[in-house]
């Protein structure tokens, strides 16, 4: 236990005490305050007045099949299109386009029937929700113009158009879209944290053997207490990173709460439950440990510090795909599908499963139990099982020895 | 204050001429009863799959006396220190100390491993005290031990500097001190002499005579004989994982046959004339004189001192070396 202690030390302030470490976390949480403060400075400097000066908005052409309908259809795309400044025009379609590849529109709609139009726009985005606004506007207008020809004054058309449809929503379980985003956030941390802090001790434990330190280390500590030392610590190390960025932005974010008042995402990614930090906290101990311990273990078996990123890629790319499952699952707003009910009891996967499910879903407790008791028994084990690669992988130089021969030496060892 | 620094560095230097037993550490001093501590590996097997590396390896090590532990390479020289430094247990046998199972936490073990490394990118003190730590000692008692051997080692002026930032030799010394900086009774030296100058390899002389005179038992490991031959009083000569030759080593040269003179004369074309095929020139000018027996050599001594000018004549006695090579194995013989 001494020597645990000694080595958890010794490691935990390699870490403080590297200048990259320092400068990372300096500079992350700097970007972070510029970004919350940026609000306030705007509304210091960017403007004497204190008024906002009026945004320019994007311009669309639209050009009517009757000239006589020009007013209403101008009246009915401006209702439709708040964020873009509507022009009615009588130009040919040559001009139009014209106008559009030459920037000076972004794009025009050509309608060619009671029931058809053309659209032009310079680079159809991948969000290009227009042409569905337009359908619309053209469906009421079409509709508008068979309840007048019908007998209807256009008021009373309208009237019955535009009918307001009240509704209320009564939630009995977690808002997707409200926990999405810190979520998403949590996840990726995660994500990043894992992978750079897992591959950074199997970095370490390959550039002790790279220089012989290791000849000295094995004759004086036991490997369960070395393994055990190394990898808490970087544990150690990630939550203070994480600690330092997300605590900062935290504080910035209340300082300048005014501020972002009117922003929904960013206010709800400050709104996290604190049982959710609670359960990001266990999930990410225990998926940093089951990590890590398999990442100290493979920087054991090779004898350079440039091979240990060969030897890691397959426990990598497990750790890629349980990522890419779960943010697919995210994605497409079925937490609970069958593929992250599976991953939520997998040691490899579970610390991100389960996590999503708990944030963005309502999951039994047994269930969070059961995958809790699972990763805990995990750790012991490829904890205990990884030290034991580690203290046969330390001894073996030159070529990194197949999964086989670790095994078969573990055995006989 | 440049003088008061000079006179630091006086004192210091005086300490390190003088052994510095002042300025041991606590408890660093030699102990009651060391030199009568006997280690003992009998009969030592270990095998890695189906390869057996050792084969019954048995040798006792006695304390304030060093103990040469030689073999070629792949003889089992390393596997054995390390079942001895508990890194991985044998496979049969048993290590004693005065007879009884050893006991790993009172027993601290020094050691210089054949490879060198430390950690090239930290502070020198700090890792030199992390190693200290990790074999037992207390954070304030390691700092002390290792400002004692830094000063020792006259590597004082080096204490917070990165260990990359030194000469190999240096890099060296520093090393000695994780092997010595705890205080160890039982010290192995893995080629503790090479890659020195031979002004290093002097300090290190010294500083092991001390360790030895101290009650220790210093286990040498080396392929360079002429240090075994002055520090060791005992030795071992593995071979394929067993013991080829173990004992005292003036009793191993004395028992050695004698049927071999070395003269040392003016008349040294007259002898080779007289004694033919059975005498060799040597380097130095003597002459190796070989006899039909060793019971010749007081009839042939008594001749020669008759009939020639003879300035020096002894019994050859064979180096460690044409020992070695005679036990370990001729080049290209079992070489694995």
């Amino acid at each position: 236990m001494k020597q645990f202690r000694i080595i958890l030390n010794f490691e935990l302030k390699h870490y403080i005490k590297n200048k990259a470490f320092v400068g990372i976390t300096l500079a992350l949480v700097c970007v972070i305050a510029l970004v919350i403060f940026f609000p306030r400075l705007k509304a210091t400097f960017g403007n004497e007045k204190g008024e906002d000066l009026p945004e320019e908005l994007p311009l669309m052409l639209v050009r009517a099949e009757k000239e006589e309908d020009g007013a209403l259809v101008r009246e009915l795309f401006a209702a439709a299109f708040p964020g873009y400044s509507i022009e009615l025009t009588g130009e040919e379609d040559t001009a139009i386009r014209e106008r559009i590849t030459s920037g000076q529109a972004e794009c025009a709609v050509v309608l060619t029937g009671p029931t058809s139009y053309r659209y032009y726009v310079n680079n159809l985005s991948m969000y290009d929700t227009n042409t569905a606004l337009a359908d619309e506007v053209l469906q009421n207008l079409y509709r508008l113009n068979a309840m007048v020809a019908e007998g209807l004054s256009p008021e009373e058309a309208e009237a019955i158009l535009s009918a307001p449809i009240e509704h209320e929503i009564t939630n009995l379980g977690k808002d997707q879209m409200q926990n999405f985003f810190y979520t998403y956030i949590m996840i990726f941390a995660l994500y990043m944290v894992i992978l750079l802090y897992g591959q950074m001790v199997a970095s370490n434990v390959a550039s002790e053997k790279n220089s012989r330190a290791m000849e000295l280390l094995i004759t004086s500590a036991r490997p369960v207490g070395m393994m055990f030392g190394k990898v808490i610590a970087s544990c150690l190390a990630g939550l203070v990173q994480l600690l330092a960025i997300f605590g900062s932005a935290f504080v910035f974010f209340n300082l300048n709460r005014s501020y972002w008042e009117g922003n929904a995402i960013i206010s709800s990614i400050f709104d996290v439950p604190l049982n959710l930090l609670g359960y990001m906290l266990l999930f990410f101990v225990l998926g940093f440990f089951i990590y890590a311990f398999l990442y100290g273990a493979i920087g054991s078996t090779v004898s350079k510090v440039e091979d240990v990123n060969v030897a890691v890629m397959p426990l990598t790319f497990l750790f890629i795909a349980a990522f890419l499952v779960v943010m697919v699952s995210m994605g497409s707003g079925s937490v609970d599908n069958t593929a992250m009910v599976v991953c939520s009891y997998i040691p490899f996967t579970s610390p991100m499963a389960m996590f999503t499910r708990i944030a963005m879903s309502t999951v039994p407790v047994y269930e969070i139990l059961l995958s809790v008791a699972v990763l805990i028994g995990s750790v012991v084990g490829i904890g205990v099982l990884s030290a034991k690669i580690y203290r046969v992988g330390v001894l073996l130089y030159g070529n990194a020895p197949s999964l086989g021969a670790i095994f078969k030496a573990i055995r006989k060892a | 204050m440049a003088r008061l620094s000079e006179k630091a560095k006086i004192n210091a230097r005086k300490e390190s001429l003088s052994g510095g037993r002042d300025g041991r550490p606590k408890g660093h001093n030699r102990q009651k009863g060391e030199r009568s501590m006997v280690l003992e590996l009998r009969n030592i097997e270990k095998s890695f799959g189906e390869k057996k590396v050792l084969k019954g390896i048995s040798f006792q090590a006695e304390g304030g006396k060093a103990f040469g532990l030689l073999g070629r390479n792949g003889a089992g020289k390393t596997t054995t220190i390390r079942i001895l430094m508990n890194v991985f247990p044998a496979n049969g046998g048993e290590i004693t100390i005065d007879g009884a199972p050893i006991d790993y936490r009172t027993m601290p073990i020094g050691y210089l491993p054949e490879e060198r490394g430390l950690y090239p990118k930290k502070i020198i003190f700090e890792q030199l005290c992390y190693f200290a730590e990790l074999k037992g000692l207390e954070r304030k008692a390691a700092a002390e031990a290792v400002d004692f051997w830094l000063r020792r080692l006259g590597m004082a002026e080096y204490r917070n500097k990165r260990l990359d930032t030194l000469s190999k030799g240096n890099q060296q010394k520093i090393q000695l001190i994780t092997a010595l900086a705890h205080n160890p009774r039982i010290v192995i030296l893995d080629e503790p002499f090479s890659g020195l100058d031979p002004v290093n390899a002097m300090l290190l002389k010294e500083v092991v005579k001390e360790e030895i005179a101290r009650g220790k038992i210093v286990l040498f490991s080396s392929h360079q004989m002429s240090y075994i031959e002055e520090f060791c009083d005992h030795i071992a000569i593995l071979k394929d994982g067993r013991v080829a030759l173990t004992g005292d080593l003036r009793a191993i040269k004395r028992g050695y046959l004698r049927d071999r003179l070395v003269v040392r004369t003016t008349e040294s074309e007259a002898v080779q004339k007289a004694f033919g095929e059975n005498c060799t020139l040597l380097e130095n000018g003597d002459l190796l004189l070989r006899m039909a027996s060793d019971r010749d050599k007081a009839a042939v001594m008594k001749h020669l001192a008759e009939t020639y000018d003879i300035d020096e004549m002894k019994v050859f006695e064979p180096s460690l070396n044409d020992i070695f090579v005679e036990y370990a194995g001729k080049a290209g013989e079992n070489e694995k």
